[in-house]
């Protein structure tokens, strides 16, 4: 039984403000050396899918630039590989609306593989999780769709997301969006496998009757009209959803969590990213570090606690840098204080700059900015 | 079917077991060891080829090749993964008329003319993967051809004392070298031999030929091809070359070498984003450096968990320093843990191996300014409170 991925690059855009301006959602940077969709896109290479297709709509350059030749996650492949999938519209449609009329886009890449299974998944949640394990479920339930799911007390942000009543077996009874889930109901982490004739189907119905949305014009649909039979595979490890700045910022610096990050990052199912050859970090006799993810390139000389320092950043002699997420090239020069900022890409802080934000606001400096 | 031809292609010696690395390279082809954090040896040649243009490289190696061979695969890493040449391991094989180990660093290139006539080089570059340095050999090529050399050797200059140990090159004022000494007790210049050479490949071809028909010959490029060209006048050039150079082949230059790293005033700079060293990638997360942790003037890999003291020394790909630990003055190579309450100093840790709590590892250095390294291999246990005085090897 062979699986295929389709990767939805831009659909939460919105939610990303400022950090989304000039990329996708997965394009994101996120744990100091990944962007977004590395997760879910290693998760499928670690569970044998081979052929994935990114379906992109704006702002694409970023992903492209980020994938290369995808060799990086071994997808540089004759058989299959990654596709990146830039929108498709004719005279009478518009860039896509939805997840409906994105897979719209991508009908050719879907026509084209002879994988019996499609795997579409969300890029903004990361996990780490067997696609196998899923498919198999997905078979052994005999649904049409089945969805992953998972038990998230904390969230109260349901936006946008599926909240679902199931049997003990997974059989889904009740299917809302944005509504808090009460203690037994599980919430969808955008991530669905159908067979993949019945997807193409789906897709050629739905365009001509003019729905856009795959979760509330489709699932939701047809499953109050008892058409759908939804299986809902449960998930039981640590679920990040990045789905507005300040869980982006949260679920950043959770990392620090051992028992959180020893979820994600597993030995033997590794997250793959783009190679930059960067040197190792250096700290310097100046520095004091407490409580931080540093990637490789960076030279530490000043005071940083409890942040997610990316990849080639230099934080200078008295700079002191706390709860913040500097991404990759950023420079905080001498004296200068950062509390709970996002300092995006190439960022330069001049000297005795001081920037605050709050732990459920903070301040976003944006991508090239001096300060 | 095609006539392409290289303007100059790479051998690259990786030679024998490095036996003066000791325990280090039990399982391992010297050029494999690990350098610098999330580097190998190799690396610097290979990336000094990358950087000059040079986008073929026969990698020569008879011992424990299955590290290596794994390590390089397909080049990839390097951007060596070449449709018309690319990275080459070269392991001696058997042939119709006689099958042989590499004698000499000579026949070992001997033994590969069928290689490097694939792609009909003008000239042929020899290096070896013992040596960490950055080098553009494009500059030095030029040279060569300037010149109308038929072979060009790189030289260092060192010191009157330094002299004994390496091959001098006497050459006068215009560079023409018109003897070589190998270690000489009373030497005339203080030109050393790198072991990088460029030759003309069709002369090279005739006397390695030549010299493999010698049955006296030891199939040396030093001691026999050298000589040989010299003595039958042909042009040798020595080209200046005045960067950071190191043989790491014993534990104590492996060791200073890294330590080199850490020293402001170090001519060698890693971090040139203009000049990179490119590594096989091992797809572990950021470090996570913890609240216990105490850092300076060190260099740390990603993939680190570290919670212990860490001072003056490099932390490779993948290793974990528990609460309480001391490292100090030392290089500890990919995934090693060094566990609670244990002292290191003044050691190299071997790949994957497990320092147990309170262990001590080495010690301060007396005065006599000889080095005494402790060094652990490769995957060993180090029981709980062990201990292992300067200078031992386990």
């Amino acid at each position: 039984m062979k699986m295929f991925g389709i990767i939805f690059s831009n659909i939460y855009d919105a939610e990303m403000g400022e950090l989304t301006r000039v990329r996708t959602v997965a394009s994101l940077p996120f744990g100091g050396r990944y962007r977004q969709v590395d997760f879910v896109l290693s998760n499928m290479v670690n569970s044998d899918i081979t052929s994935v297709g990114i379906i992109t709509k704006y702002n694409y350059k970023s992903l492209m630039d980020h994938f290369g030749d995808a060799s990086d996650w071994d997808l540089n492949r004759k058989n299959g590989g990654l596709f990146i999938i830039p929108p498709f519209s004719s005279g009478q449609t518009t860039v896509y609306r939805g997840k409906l009329e994105a897979l719209h886009s991508a009908l050719r890449f879907l026509e084209s593989t002879d994988d019996e299974y499609a795997l579409m998944c969300d890029s903004t949640i990361i996990c780490n999780i067997d696609y196998k394990a899923v498919l198999k479920s997905h078979i052994a339930s005999g649904a049409d769709i089945t969805v992953v799911a998972n038990k998230d007390s904390e969230d109260t942000d349901t936006s946008q997301e599926l909240v679902l009543s199931t049997t003990k077996d997974g059989k889904v009874t009740d299917l809302a969006i944005d509504t808090i889930p009460t203690p037994d109901q599980v919430m969808g982490m955008g991530m669905y496998i159908m067979e993949r004739t019945k997807l193409i189907k789906i897709i050629e119905q739905s365009i001509s009757h003019g729905l856009a949305h795959f979760e509330r014009d489709f699932m939701q649909k047809q499953f109050i009209a008892g058409s759908l039979k939804i299986n809902a595979y449960i998930f039981d490890g640590t679920v990040l959803r990045n789905k507005s700045i300040s869980s982006y910022f949260d679920n950043n610096l959770s990392l620090l969590d051992r028992k959180i990050s020893g979820d994600i990052f597993k030995t033997e199912r590794p997250i793959y990213t783009k190679v930059r050859d960067e040197v190792p970090s250096y700290y310097a006799e100046t520095s004091t570090i407490n409580d931080c993810i540093v990637a490789d390139g960076c030279v530490i000389r000043g005071t940083v606690e409890n942040s997610v320092i990316f990849r080639g950043v230099y934080i200078e002699p008295g700079a002191e840098v706390r709860n913040c997420i500097l991404m990759q090239g950023t420079r905080v020069k001498k004296g200068a204080k950062l509390t709970n900022v996002i300092a995006d890409k190439n960022v330069l802080i001049t000297d005795n700059t001081t920037l605050a934000g709050a732990p459920t606001a903070p301040y976003i400096v944006t991508k090239g900015l001096t300060v | 079917m095609n006539n392409r031809s290289k303007n100059c292609i790479a051998m690259l010696l990786a030679g024998g077991q490095g036996s003066r690395l000791k325990v280090l390279t039990e399982e391992n082809a010297k050029p494999a060891v690990p350098f610098g954090g999330k580097y190998r040896i190799i690396d610097f040649p290979l990336a000094n080829c990358v950087k000059s243009d040079i986008d073929t490289v026969g990698i020569l190696t008879q011992y424990q090749p299955f590290e290596l061979n794994s390590y390089i695969g397909n080049g990839q890493p390097w951007g060596l993964n070449r449709n018309f040449g690319g990275a080459f391991i070269l392991p001696p094989y058997q042939r119709s008329k006689k099958t042989e180990w590499y004698k000499g660093t000579a026949n070992a290139i001997y033994q590969n003319i069928n290689f490097v006539d694939r792609y009909n080089p003008s000239h042929v570059l020899i290096i070896s993967g013992d040596h960490i340095y950055k080098m553009n050999y494009k500059n030095m090529l030029r040279y060569h051809i300037e010149h109308g050399a038929d072979c060009t050797i790189a030289v260092l200059n060192v010191s009157l004392q330094e002299a004994s140990r390496f091959g001098i090159m006497n050459a006068d004022a215009d560079g023409k070298i018109y003897e070589f000494e190998e270690k000489p007790k009373k030497p005339k210049s203080t030109n050393a031999s790198m072991g990088v050479y460029i030759f003309k490949w069709d002369v090279l071809r005739k006397y390695l030929i030549e010299d493999e028909a010698d049955d006296t010959s030891s199939n040396d490029f030093g001691k026999n091809i050298i000589p040989k060209m010299l003595a039958g006048g042909k042009k040798l050039y020595a080209y200046p070359f005045d960067g950071y150079w190191m043989d790491v082949g014993t534990i104590e230059s492996l060791w200073e070498a890294n330590m080199d790293l850490l020293d402001p005033n170090s001519t060698f700079k890693l971090n040139d984003p203009k000049f990179k060293i490119y590594a096989r990638n091992y797809s572990v997360s950021a470090s996570r450096i913890s609240k216990a942790a105490q850092v300076e003037n060190s260099l740390i890999t990603e993939g680190c968990d570290i919670e212990g003291h860490i001072s003056d020394s490099i932390i490779s790909t993948g290793c974990t320093v528990e609460k309480g630990a001391y490292v100090h003055k030392s290089f500890i190579m990919p995934g090693a843990v060094i566990g609670k309450n244990a002292h290191i100093e003044y050691a190299i840790i071997g790949e994957r191996s497990i320092i147990g709590p309170g262990a001590k590892i080495g010690s301060e250095q007396d005065e006599s300014g000889k080095l005494s390294i402790s060094v652990v291999g490769n995957d060993r246990n180090i029981e709980r409170n062990t201990v292992i005085q300067a200078g031992d090897v386990v």
